[in-house]
């Protein structure tokens, strides 16, 4: 333990995969206060490290692990880790967030972040545990499935205690581009392709174990925001009961209430109430939830542990369906079957696949075949079209091994799209697959999609649903296009600052950051008020826009696809779309909330203001 | 006139369904089917606090959130559907 710090290690773990090299280097205690931890630290150390310009699935592509300051404590739900990359599907900053336990074991490692580069020359898997880093031969552990991978390592020989893995299946083996890494078997770093990343450098795992603690500062500061976090995390229902009761699924029929919840690749947001209700968190409860589970330290417990019995009887056991896998692999595909849905998301989390770009890109794949772009001569024979439920389990094996549609599917859905010469029927930004709430619905969310750094993704873009459901000083009009880019950014900073503080993004339907700023101050002793994490936010947006710029991400690229200027859905009433005109409107005022040029570029004044340095390497 | 007012998560237990049809003079308000709805302690513990809705409760017209001008004053019109759920989130 370092005696003059608080609440981290000062350790970055770098490895360079292609020459073997291993080393451990300094933290500097700036780069907390200027960056706090999580995605903030990871984005600063990534950007130091990677060429923009690099080929993601090239050598030269960098990934980055990051914990916080408050991983290592008591804090609810602090054991989060983020990653962040250049993607694959994207090309831009891939940048994705994962709970469990493996966060808080890497810190007890004592490390803070990871870097890891190059290519191995054949497989390897990465052996943590103070004081010692190995790179190890994976030749044995290649082909397993994450669930089979996690068992192996865990099994063999190797740190103290009990080990945290994470680990690619076949899918990052086999470079399919909507790949994810496992975390705890069932929690994945999903978004944005990380696991073909990983599979590009041949790295099969991550092994860590530890025993090293962190010092807390000013102990009575830290308990003061602990206390308050505890007390509102029991007031709120959401977190209180909702979540434990539900999981994230119930929401499902709420966003119909709101008619925000889309339907055959966002072609309408119309669904038969009784036949959604087969996928709503209250059936998932009733009928196939064994137990609710939580990530480390979470007091709130959404994990959905189920069970389905097969025709012949065989009980299979997992964990899901979340809100996103019900609707993207549920009514974006017209189906409403809870095991097919079900089943296949076992299947995904075993191999190791977005289920969120999974379903988009199946969903994209059966508008194609319903238009008659994609035969049945291109899909091995199959019926792609919408509805059908039982082929989702067949199309997530032939995807994690680019076998028959699979490997179109493997592409994402901008490349399959692009590939029958309909690329607007990518219901994408950047190329990532729009979640499951419809732009249409909102102005707030429709700009977050188009803003959001990784591409549409409600986490880092924004979560307008919040907007849409709660009342008072939080209430935004849905259709304003004068007050969303205000909204936008302030729940993307909120974002910001909750994935760079190692914690649960749900902890934020019960309490803002003021309990957090305390934590964070009394856990090292360094100054983070509101207002200071409000700059630190502003700074992160701006590192991260900074990269996508010089990777050439152009103003171009903040646009949805054409469907939802020009197809309405029909909202209380009224018909709505995201016309050119309010897309153009809502970015440019972005630009300018956040200070950006016309261009949506950071410029030099901003970037002094923000004291953002140039690379250092 | 008649209104319908569906009910969500453990609302559904709560009110002992998944939803119900009212009848109310004409010119009623948002509040008033409320008011008619929590008809035992129970019920009016997780609806109000202090004669106010609690600000963990959502109420939807018609898919719509209620005007923040008018709030539970918000008049109802005949054939109105109300949507009343706990706070909630996730995804």
């Amino acid at each position: 333990m370092n005696e003059t710090l608080y609440g981290f290690h000062g350790k970055i773990l770098d490895i360079d995969l292609g020459t073997g090299d291993v080393r451990t280097r300094p933290l500097d205690p700036a780069r907390i206060a200027a960056y706090l931890g999580g995605r903030g630290l990871a984005t600063r150390l990534f950007y130091d490290a990677v060429d923009p310009l690099c080929d993601p699935l090239g050598p030269d592509n960098v990934f980055v692990i990051a914990t916080s300051p408050l991983i290592g404590t008591n804090a609810p739900t602090a054991g989060r880790g983020h990653m962040v990359f250049k993607s694959p599907l994207t090309g831009v900053i891939g940048t994705s967030n994962s709970g469990g336990t493996w966060g808080a074991a890497f810190k007890s490692a004592g490390f803070d972040a990871i870097v890891v580069r190059g290519r191995a020359a054949s497989p390897v898997f990465i052996d943590i545990a103070p004081g010692r880093v190995d790179v190890l031969p994976a030749h044995h552990l290649w082909g397993l499935d994450i669930h089979q991978t996690t068992d192996a390592l865990a099994a063999e020989p190797g740190p103290a205690g009990r080990p945290k893995i994470l680990c690619i299946g076949p899918a990052g083996e086999n470079l399919v581009r909507i790949a994810a890494v496992g975390n705890d078997k069932n929690r994945v770093y999903g978004r944005c392709g990380p696991g073909a990343v990983w599979g590009s450098k041949n790295l099969k795992a991550i092994r860590v174990a530890g025993r090293e603690k962190i010092r807390i500062q000013d102990p009575e500061r830290y308990r003061s925001g602990y206390d308050q976090a505890l007390y509102l995390m029991k007031q709120a229902p959401v977190t209180k009961r909702l979540l434990r009761e539900l999981g994230t699924s119930g929401l499902v029929e709420l966003i119909n209430v709101i008619s925000m919840l889309p339907h055959k690749n966002f072609l309408d947001t119309i669904h038969d109430e009784e036949l959604l209700e087969q996928v709503s968190g209250e059936t998932i409860a009733r009928t196939i939830l064994e137990r609710a589970g939580g990530c480390f330290l979470c007091p709130i417990g959404c994990q959905r542990h189920t069970r389905l019995e097969g025709a012949d009887g065989r009980i299979e056991k997992g964990e899901g369906p979340e809100y996103e896998t019900v609707v993207m692999m549920g009514p974006l595909c017209d189906v409403y079957d809870l095991a097919d849905i079900t089943r296949a998301n076992y299947r995904l989390n075993e191999l190791g696949i977005d289920t969120m770009s999974f379903g988009g890109t199946v969903a994209c794949a059966m508008e194609l075949s319903e238009r008659g772009l994609l035969t049945a001569a291109d899909a091995d024979g199959l019926d792609l079209r919408f509805g059908n439920g039982p082929i989702l389990e067949r199309l997530a094996v032939d995807t994690a091994y680019r076998r028959g549609a699979g490997a179109l599917l493997a592409e994402g859905s901008f490349r399959l799209a692009g590939r029958f010469g309909r690329p607007d029927l990518s219901m994408s930004v950047k190329k990532l697959e729009i979640p499951g709430y419809d732009p249409r619905a909102s102005l707030t969310q429709a700009l977050g999609y188009m803003t959001s750094p990784s591409g549409a993704c409600h986490l880092r873009g924004g979560y307008a649903v919040s907007l849409a459901f709660f009342g008072g000083t939080k209430e935004i009009p849905r259709f304003s296009l004068l007050q969303s880019p205000i909204a936008v950014r302030n729940m993307q900073n909120k974002g910001i600052l909750q994935d760079s503080l190692g914690i649960c993004r749900f902890t934020g339907f019960a309490f803002d950051v003021g309990p957090w700023a305390r934590m964070m101050s009394g856990v090292t002793g360094m100054d983070f008020s509101e207002g200071r994490l409000e700059e630190i936010a502003n700074r992160v947006a701006a590192l991260e826009r900074l990269f996508n710029s010089e990777a050439g991400a152009t103003r171009d690229d903040d646009l949805l696809p054409p469907r939802f200027a020009e197809v309405p859905i029909s909202v209380a009433g009224q018909d709505r779309v995201v016309s050119r005109e309010a897309q153009d409107r809502m970015r440019a005022d972005y630009y300018k909330v956040r200070g950006w040029d016309a261009n949506g570029r950071p410029g030099e004044d901003l970037l002094r203001a923000l004291k953002i340095a140039g690379r250092t390497p | 006139m008649s209104i319908r007012v569906r009910f969500f998560a453990y609302f559904r237990e709560l009110f002992g369904g998944k939803d119900r049809a009212l009848d109310l003079p004409e010119g009623a308000s948002v509040g008033a089917a409320l008011d008619l709805l929590c008809d035992s302690p129970a019920r009016r513990v997780e609806i109000f606090a202090g004669g106010r809705l609690r600000p963990q409760i959502v109420v939807m017209i018609n898919g719509a959130g209620l005007p923040p001008s008018t709030g539970e004053a918000t008049l109802l019109r005949e054939g109105d559907v109300l949507a009343v759920f706990p706070m909630m989130g996730g995804g």
